[in-house]
């Protein structure tokens, strides 16, 4: 989805929560004012005080009419007064004026007070004012239920008004709340999408660059057997040539130095392919090493002996005998490829030394030659595989051996580390966990 | 207090220029589980008694009288009420029965003035109960103005 879209979406989510949110607000605003207004309040009774004002008249009428006590007719006198009073206060005053029926009623009580019984009054002309009091209420009191049935229903339409308002407000902050949830689940889904789209991108460009490497590995492995596989074959071709050609049969001597060129061809062959099927094994995890206390002084002879060197490499050990817990199969073959190295890449006239030695619990063994020596890139990607030195495309050799060298040393726990040597050469160091012996 | 003072004697000299009969008048009448069956009260009674001013709203007149007169408790103290129910008993014969224990929950009052002026018959006196409307939101509410009596004469406990 372009930015545009993002951004159209954000707004409509926004526009939805506030719509949602909104509805509510007004549902909750309308609830309150329903809720409020939910009150009887006394006002509302006008029928019944208008009703009592009606029956305080016909009892004062009455009371004058069966000349009764004047202290009954003063208590009539004054219930009725004090009825049309109640009807002068406020809230019952603006009801009757509201309705259009005040017209008169200020009139009535008035003329009730001129005719005050207490202040001599004529019960004549009191009598007949009640009764046309009587009969006005009684045409007026109709009027008053109608008025206050208006009132209620009209309360009543207010209320279902608001409740209506408040029912669709929540109908509409429903629809919104569904509208949102399903943007949002929608939303999620994208993410989820994108997410397993990015982690399957991401898988296939691992694989992409491993299948590239693997590529590349297997070329340069292509292009090295082309080279060493070709040399001894080569030379073995040769010889095998030099003895079968015709005229002169060769001398013994001869036979036995083409048969001694001959059979180093084949073995640098069976090293080639040992190197490879080992660097295999240790590739897929199939190489187990057997750890146990070893003399390293020891090792190393057997290798310098093994490798039939004596003459050009020398051991330097130390007062004490150094012990490494190690595979001794495995250290052998790690210092017979430092050896071998060492000895191809040196004069032969320089001396290669070879020390076992402590340091930090470690046991170590440099191999010390006085060849040409690394430069810092060849240092760099010395222990990449296949890896060869540009000046030594020539000389024998897999890429493989210092790689395979620096695994086996680490599967013992150890590692294995080059560095230039004070006044030419290379210092190939394999350090091995060790046993400080007392 | 000092605005108390010119009140207070205002509403003594008021209660002494009444006439002597007057104060001996019977205001209320108190009958059933009362002293003796029957207590009578007259403006004199209440004089003795502690009086109150309840400022509150009304469901029949605009905006906030001052109400003066007796603690409803108190007068049902004095006369030894006991009781749950009082039966209220107005000039017209309304009658309506007032729980007990309104007059504990509430400061209502028996009112004899409002905004410093002696309810008459003629207006809704001599005795109005009074409620606190204001400071009680509860007793905004048909249930209680309906407990408004006015034109007081008598109280029944049972």
């Amino acid at each position: 989805m372009n930015r545009m879209g993002v951004h159209w979406r954000y707004a409509g989510l926004g526009a939805l929560i506030v719509v949602c949110l909104g509805l509510l607000v007004v549902a909750a605003a309308n609830i309150i004012r329903v809720e409020q207004q939910m009150q009887i309040s006394a006002t509302q009774n006008m029928t019944w005080i208008f009703g009592q004002t009606q029956i305080e008249a016909l009892s004062l009428s009455a009371a004058l009419s069966n000349d009764a006590s004047s202290s009954e007719v003063l208590l009539r006198y004054d219930l009725l007064v004090s009825r049309l009073n109640l009807l002068q206060d406020g809230p019952q005053w603006r009801f009757l004026s509201e309705a259009g029926l005040a017209d008169g009623v200020m009139g009535w009580r008035d003329g009730l007070l001129r005719l005050d019984p207490a202040e001599g009054g004529d019960p004549a002309a009191l009598k007949a004012h009640v009764t046309a009091l009587s009969t006005a209420l009684r045409q007026k009191a109709s009027q008053v239920m109608s008025r206050e049935w208006q009132v209620q229903s009209e309360r009543l339409d207010q209320l279902r008004k608001l409740d209506l308002l408040a029912l669709a407000a929540i109908i509409g902050a429903l629809i919104s709340g569904a509208a949102l949830a399903v943007l949002l689940v929608d939303r999620e889904r994208r993410l989820m999408r994108a997410r397993v789209d990015r982690l399957r991108a991401e898988r296939l460009q691992r694989d992409l660059i491993l299948e590239r490497a693997a590529s590349e590995g297997y070329r340069r492995f292509g292009d090295l057997i082309a080279h060493q596989v070709r040399t001894p074959l080569a030379v073995i071709d040769s010889a095998m040539h030099r003895l079968t050609r015709s005229g002169k049969p060769p001398t013994p001597e001869v036979i036995r130095a083409k048969a001694d060129v001959s059979r180093q061809a084949v073995a640098r062959l069976i090293r080639l392919t040992d190197t490879a099927l080992l660097m295999a094994r240790v590739d897929r995890g199939a190489v187990a090493p057997e750890l146990a206390c070893h003399d390293l002084d020891r090792i190393a002879a057997t290798a310098i002996e093994e490798l039939q060197a004596g003459r050009r490499v020398t051991l330097r050990t130390g007062n004490h005998p150094v012990i490494a817990i190690c595979d001794p199969v495995l250290t052998s073959e790690i210092l017979a490829n430092l050896l071998g190295n060492a000895l191809l890449y040196s004069p032969p006239d320089r001396e290669i030394a070879v020390r076992p030695l402590y340091s930090d619990d470690m046991a170590m063994c440099d191999v010390c030659d006085q060849g040409s020596g690394m430069t810092p890139e060849e240092l760099a990607c010395a222990f990449d595989n296949f890896a060869r030195g540009a000046r030594h495309r020539d000389l024998p050799g897999t890429g493989l051996g210092l790689p395979l060298a620096r695994h086996l040393a680490r599967l013992q726990g150890g590692d294995l580390t080059l560095r230039p040597r004070e006044g030419g050469g290379l210092i190939a160091r394999l350090s091995l966990p060790g046993k400080v012996t007392a | 207090m000092t605005d108390m003072k010119p009140l207070l004697f205002g509403t003594v000299m008021l209660a002494l220029s009444t006439s002597q009969a007057a104060a001996e008048e019977v205001l209320l009448t108190l009958t059933g589980a009362v002293a003796g069956g029957q207590v009578e009260l007259t403006q004199a009674d209440l004089d003795e008694l502690e009086w109150h001013e309840i400022a509150t709203s009304t469901t029949v007149t605009d905006g906030r009288p001052v109400f003066r007169g007796v603690l409803m408790r108190d007068i049902l103290d004095h006369a030894q009420a006991s009781g749950d129910i009082v039966t209220a008993r107005a000039l017209n014969d309304y009658v309506i029965d007032i729980p007990m224990d309104d007059f504990h929950a509430f400061d209502v009052i028996a009112a004899l003035y409002m905004d410093g002026i002696a309810l008459t018959p003629r207006d809704k006196g001599p005795v109005w109960i009074v409620y606190p409307r204001d400071d009680h939101t509860v007793l905004a509410d048909i249930r209680y103005d309906m407990r408004w009596v006015w034109q007081l004469t008598a109280l029944h406990v049972q």
